[in-house]
């Protein structure tokens, strides 16, 4: 069946893609650690390519934090550390009662996010801190207690990234690249809010590039700052411009199909550990460098 | 016969879907498929088309927008928000993603 064109969606100007093919953002650079959410489609390679794009950041020095808030947890395998789970535990979350009377969560008393994050995640190799948002739901249905504290971790990332840049404390150093739930359900609202730039991994392929085309659309309804697209597993020259013609968002990196990572995901080991040499190593080390250009490591 | 496609994502739900439904449908048995998924793709592995799949009403919307008040039976609403899709497939999208809502992922 032919392919209907249908209109790309409309992308705030300093998205489209201009004369200098360098990142421009609506948001004012102010020289913090890069902050990343990876979105697309559920096999895309959002895990694949977050985890070593967080080990590789690491390696060149910056201090990571990895987020899993998919509720299927799968970054654990590309980073290279035991798939147990690695969330903010019960213990750590309290309950209390605000202004309005409403019931509100938040990390206990004398434990920051910071601290928090020191304390429950697991660190892989090159050093990168991973916390998984695990179980989403109690018993009875409600959120989690562990849910609430990655939620508080969340919000302690966010209030840190809208924050002079002078300000100091104990988030500000951390570079975070999140892993968001695959689909389009809701990646911009809550889960992506710590990022200042949005990642939609889209493959050549015409389910995916619809799904890139969707969230697009739902970025520019959710005013999401900054939002780009990475092509991935692509085999052809062409498969970059198609991504971007198709979804109508600047493509700010490529990711060649590599068989390499295909046997590193059917051993359920890191691609570091398998082939550093592999394309998508390569690849993935272009984009650290796109996006270290524009967000600096300090 | 009611099945229901799950796994992880990128696994091959939605493929392994469609050649169910349509392998049912050509062996002439009367076939519903369903698109349970917020990110709705079964339409291009049925080989419903990019355009008619985006087109689809999606039920649950119309349900929710108040516009089947009184609609009250299943059957009323296939009739009025699925297509026909090859094979004789009957296909509709139950959930969409125009109104994403904070919360659950």
């Amino acid at each position: 069946m032919p392919a209907v064109p249908i209109a790309a969606p409309t992308i705030e100007p300093g998205l489209q893609p201009g004369p200098d093919s360098g990142l421009r953002s609506a948001e004012p650079s102010y020289g913090g650690p890069v902050r990343v959410a990876f979105v697309g489609k559920g096999g895309a390679g959002k895990s694949s390519i977050a985890g070593v794009f967080a080990r590789l950041l690491a390696r060149d020095g910056a201090q990571v934090l990895a987020l899993d808030s998919d509720p299927m947890p799968g970054l654990a395998y590309s980073l290279g550390v035991p798939n147990r789970e690695t969330g903010i535990p019960a213990e750590a979350v309290e309950e209390y009662e605000d202004d309005s009377g409403r019931r509100r969560h938040r990390l206990r008393a004398g434990l920051d996010a910071g601290a928090a994050i020191e304390l429950y995640s697991t660190v892989s190799p090159d050093g990168v801190r991973l916390l998984q948002l695990g179980k989403t739901r109690g018993v009875k249905g409600e959120n989690s207690l562990s849910h609430q504290g990655y939620q508080a971790i969340l919000d302690a990332l966010q209030k840190q990234r809208s924050a002079e840049p002078d300000s100091t404390g104990s988030l500000a150093d951390w570079a975070v690249v999140g892993d968001l739930p695959g689909g389009t359900r809701q990646p911009f609202f809550g889960w992506g809010r710590f990022a200042r730039t949005i990642l939609v991994v889209v493959e050549p392929t015409p389910a995916s590039l619809l799904s890139g085309r969707r969230l697009a659309r739902l970025a520019e309804k959710a005013s999401a700052p900054h939002v780009v697209a990475i092509a991935n597993k692509t085999r052809e020259e062409a498969d970059a411009d198609l991504v971007q013609a198709r979804t109508g968002l600047q493509v700010i990196g490529e990711v060649p199909f590599d068989p390499a990572q295909r046997e590193a995901d059917r051993r359920g080991v890191a691609l570091l550990d398998l082939d550093s040499d592999s394309p998508m190593v390569a690849a993935v080390t272009r984009l650290v460098s796109t996006l270290s250009a524009k967000e600096p490591v300090r | 016969m009611k099945v229901a496609v799950v796994g992880k994502g990128g696994s091959g739900k939605t493929t392994t879907a469609a050649v169910i439904a349509r392998t049912l449908a050509r062996q002439g048995i009367p076939t519903l498929a369903l698109d349970c998924d917020t990110n709705p793709n079964l339409g291009l592995s049925l080989g419903v088309g990019e355009e008619r799949t985006e087109r689809l009403i999606a039920v649950r919307d119309a349900v929710d927008e108040g516009d089947e008040e009184h609609a009250g039976s299943t059957a009323e609403l296939l009739d009025r928000f699925a297509i026909d899709g090859p094979d004789g497939v009957r296909f509709a999208v139950v959930s969409a993603i125009d109104n994403p809502e904070p919360g659950c992922p």
